[in-house]
């Protein structure tokens, strides 16, 4: 019923869909996997009218189509669910799931809320969610917005005749266990009325709910994989071209760390609404993994050993000496580096040249009375490309042009070529695709074997043990539990979640 | 992607376009003695055009630098007699203050930067008013002279020497925005202040340094403009502080800040004056000037703003 046929889509200076063919059948449920940038969300873009193709066809019930924008893409039955929650938290329920189609409920210029409010409910029942379509769309949790999203889209049933498709891009990453396991029972029940195309970096939940699963890699379709007997591994393997194998984390290079050398000592530091009563002791050549759940107060504590947020209560000791007084311009001459989540916004600056990114944190080594030494700068810079292999071609382009892996190493770059030796990563591995991310857990092994102290909010729960020398499982803003991790002795994920949660 | 590429050579496309146009229909407005005396005219805006700059620059403004300059040729024209060449250096410094107010109010207090300007110049208006009690003052000629006449006029070279005091003072703001550590905190700040905090900089410092700069370099439009009409009041460059935002923008410096910088506003100041000589060509009144740069200014800011840094424009 919905076909692409040698679909292409090009940038300038990438061709991010090459020919691509993809089909889908009425009632089934379509799995898209890739790394990032394999061109998953571009086809997506197509897909529901974001973009146009500018090359084959797009096919709905035999007939060739083109969509313009995504409001014509659903007058053919095509709607998103976004990843990014679409809806605007101020507004009632069901003014969001009618936004834009208000004029249905409109006499003589006054809207009917009765009216829109049984036709709301009406949506709501068809995912199962019995809320007051009054409610303010701020006042719902994160799973019941979900739904409101994929109630939203199906309003789609009443005004389009003929099939639905529903895209559902990542739609699980903000849910809990429970609520996947609802969704995805939805989803099956929902295959009388709608196909789905369900888009995932979870492999295990695609192939659990998808019937086929579309693998893409650099922008082409690389294989179609059966639902029932597809595998993670072999999934995996056809993303990346390769295998991953138990040396991803780089277990075997782990070695002990220096005790006799505390490089940072917290003594009881409380932040009211953040953390209580946090101790910990970072020593030369140690990764700490920090782990909880989002909104625990990890990423706070890194903010304040870095020195961009003063606690209430208890102390911070660097190399020694007692913290006075708390700014990252105080930390960053104790020698301590921060590689924060949003690399975009705090970590790198954009319109700056890799070699300026990488002497801003030390700019006093490389200047002389106020005057840089932009040589100087420019060695390093090259140096550093070099000894990270830094995909870009000379240290003087743009930083905001290069991949997120390669952005990550600037940012590395920038603090290891200072001689800092207390590391705070926060999620360093994030949005990055398998290579990069290997890469990033090398420099970790690397920095531990130079004496460098890491203190690491993890991605995932598997990079935290795998990397790891020691881990504070914190809830609530509260350290429950440490753990050793030594190679071969290393705690699994249930030990975790049980005390994160 | 090549409109992208084609956007940075904007300025300069305009420039050469423009003087283009006037020169083919009036080709008067070629002749050497009018493009140097025009360049002349426009000396203290530029100055003032400069400062304002390197605010624009980190993505601030400055509202006070008109006021600021008002306020100069009243307290230069005071001072004159009693400190003679003194004076010049006094009035710089008090711009410096009051520009460095400006950067405090608006890094510690948190106020918006148009807001923390435009009442500082206020502030500033209120002083020149108070100091001159609300009249027009007059320097006499041979102590201005004396102290000052190495700005103004021109030497053996038949070169006005504001043109050398802009040369100078464009050298040295080049010099400070691409080779020291305070143009490179000054790009960073721009381009990404979250980034420039995480990676131990001291940005209010560098903030307020950038406002008191343009203080500083207002006084000294101030001071020069007070010097070449010989005299000061309260509202003598009424009318600067348009076109000085104008300039910046056209030059491409853009409101978001982090990129352009003084060479931009270099050509946009000489956009500025040609427009400005258009418009007497094709008589314009001058009443009506403002409106053109008005238009100006929101077709500039409309074209070079970077819109990913500003989702919702409130």
């Amino acid at each position: 019923m919905f076909e692409l046929q040698k679909v292409e889509k090009k940038f300038p200076g990438v061709h991010a869909l090459k020919g691509i063919d993809f089909t889908i059948k009425r009632g089934e449920i379509v799995g898209l996997v890739g790394e990032n940038g394999a061109g998953k969300s571009t086809l997506m873009k197509v897909i529901y009218g974001a973009y146009q193709h500018d090359g084959g066809q797009v096919l709905v019930d035999g007939r060739a189509v083109r969509f313009h924008n995504p409001r014509q893409a659903m007058d053919m039955g095509v709607g998103m669910v976004f990843q990014e929650q679409s809806l605007i938290p101020n507004l009632t329920v069901m003014e969001n799931i009618f936004l834009g189609f208000e004029q249905q409920f409109v006499h003589l210029g006054v809207v009917n809320w009765k009216k829109m409010a049984t036709a709301a409910r009406q949506q709501l029942d068809k995912v199962k969610l019995s809320i007051d379509p009054a409610t303010v769309t701020s006042k719902l949790s994160f799973a019941q917005r979900q739904l409101v999203e994929l109630a939203k889209v199906l309003t789609l049933e009443e005004r389009v005749q003929g099939d639905l498709v529903i895209l559902l891009d990542e739609p699980t990453s903000v849910l809990a266990k429970e609520e996947i396991e609802l969704l995805f029972s939805l989803v099956r029940d929902l295959r009388k009325r709608a196909s789905f195309i369900f888009v995932s970096h979870r492999l295990d939940e695609v192939i659990e709910l998808s019937d086929r699963i579309y693998v893409m890699k650099d922008g082409a379709v690389v294989d179609v994989v059966d639902g029932k007997d597809a595998d993670v591994a072999s999934i995996q393997h056809k993303m990346v071209g390769r295998n991953i194998s138990k040396e991803y984390y780089r277990e075997e290079k782990q070695k002990p760390f220096d005790a006799a050398k505390p490089l940072l000592e917290v003594d009881g530091i409380s932040l009211a609404g953040r953390y209580n009563d946090i101790s910990l002791k970072l020593h030369a050549g140690e990764v700490l993994c920090l782990v909880g759940v989002e909104g625990s107060g990890r990423e706070a504590i890194l903010r304040t050993i870095f020195g961009l947020q003063k606690p209430h209560l208890g102390q911070v000791t660097l190399k020694g000496r007692r913290v006075e007084t708390f700014s990252a311009a105080h930390g960053v001459e104790c020698g301590v580096g921060y590689v924060p989540r949003e690399r975009k916004i705090e970590g790198m600056v954009g319109g700056m040249t890799v070699y300026e990114n990488i002497t801003l944190s030390q700019m006093r080594n490389y200047s002389n009375a106020g005057v840089l030494e932009i040589a100087r700068e420019r060695g390093l810079a090259r140096d550093w490309i070099k000894k990270l292999s830094i995909k870009a071609s000379s240290e003087n382009v743009d930083c905001a042009n290069l991949s997120g892996g390669n952005q990550q190493k600037v940012v590395l770059a920038k603090w290891r070529s200072g001689g800092s030796d207390i590391i705070l990563l926060d999620h360093p591995t994030r949005g990055l695709d398998i290579g990069a991310k290997e890469d990033v857990y090398d420099m970790v092994r690397d920095m531990c074997g130079a004496g460098v102290g890491i203190i690491l909010v993890a991605d995932t729960l598997e990079e935290a043990i795998g990397l790891s020398h020691t881990i504070a499982v914190i809830r609530d803003g509260e350290i429950r539990k440490w753990y050793d991790c030594p190679p071969g002795g290393k705690p699994s994920l249930y030990d975790l979640i049980h005390y994160m949660t | 992607m090549s409109f992208g590429r084609l956007k940075r050579h904007f300025p300069w496309i305009t420039l050469a376009v423009l003087v283009l146009i006037v020169g083919t229909i009036h080709p008067s407005f070629l002749r050497p003695q009018n493009l140097i005396e025009l360049a002349g005219d426009i000396v203290p805006l530029f100055i003032m055009a400069l400062g304002m700059t390197l605010v624009i620059y980190i993505g601030g403004i400055d509202l006070s630098a008109q006021s600021v300059a008002n306020m100069t040729t009243v307290l230069a024209t005071i001072s004159l007699p009693i400190f003679g060449v003194f004076s010049g250096v006094l009035v710089i410094l008090a711009g410096l203050a009051f520009g460095a107010l400006s950067g405090f109010v608006t890094t510690r207090l948190k106020v918006p930067s148009f807001i923390a300007t435009l009442a500082v110049g206020g502030l500033a208006l209120s002083v020149g008013q108070y100091a001159s009690s609300q009249r027009a003052l007059y320097m006499d000629a041979g102590e201005r002279d004396h102290a000052f006449g190495w700005m103004v006029g021109s030497g053996w070279s038949g070169v006005p020497h504001e043109l050398i005091l802009a040369l100078v003072l464009v050298v040295l703001a080049w010099f400070l925005q691409n080779r020291t550590t305070i143009g490179r905190a000054l790009k960073a700040i721009g381009a990404g202040e979250p980034a420039a905090v995480a990676s131990g900089l001291k940005v209010e410092r560098y903030k307020i340094l950038a406002f008191a700069f343009s203080g500083m370099l207002a006084a000294i439009a101030g001071l020069l403009f007070s010097v070449k009409l010989s005299g000061g009041s309260p509202t003598l460059a009424e009318g600067f502080l348009l076109p000085a935002i104008v300039a910046v923008l056209v030059g491409g410096t853009p409101l978001t800040g982090g990129v352009g910088g003084v060479l931009n506003t270099l050509v946009g100041v000489l956009i500025v004056a040609v427009v400005r000589a258009s418009m007497l060509y094709f008589g314009v009144p001058a009443t009506s000037q403002q409106i053109v740069f008005g238009i100006v200014l929101i077709v500039a800011i409309a074209l070079t703003i970077d819109r990913s840094k500003i989702r919702i424009v409130k």
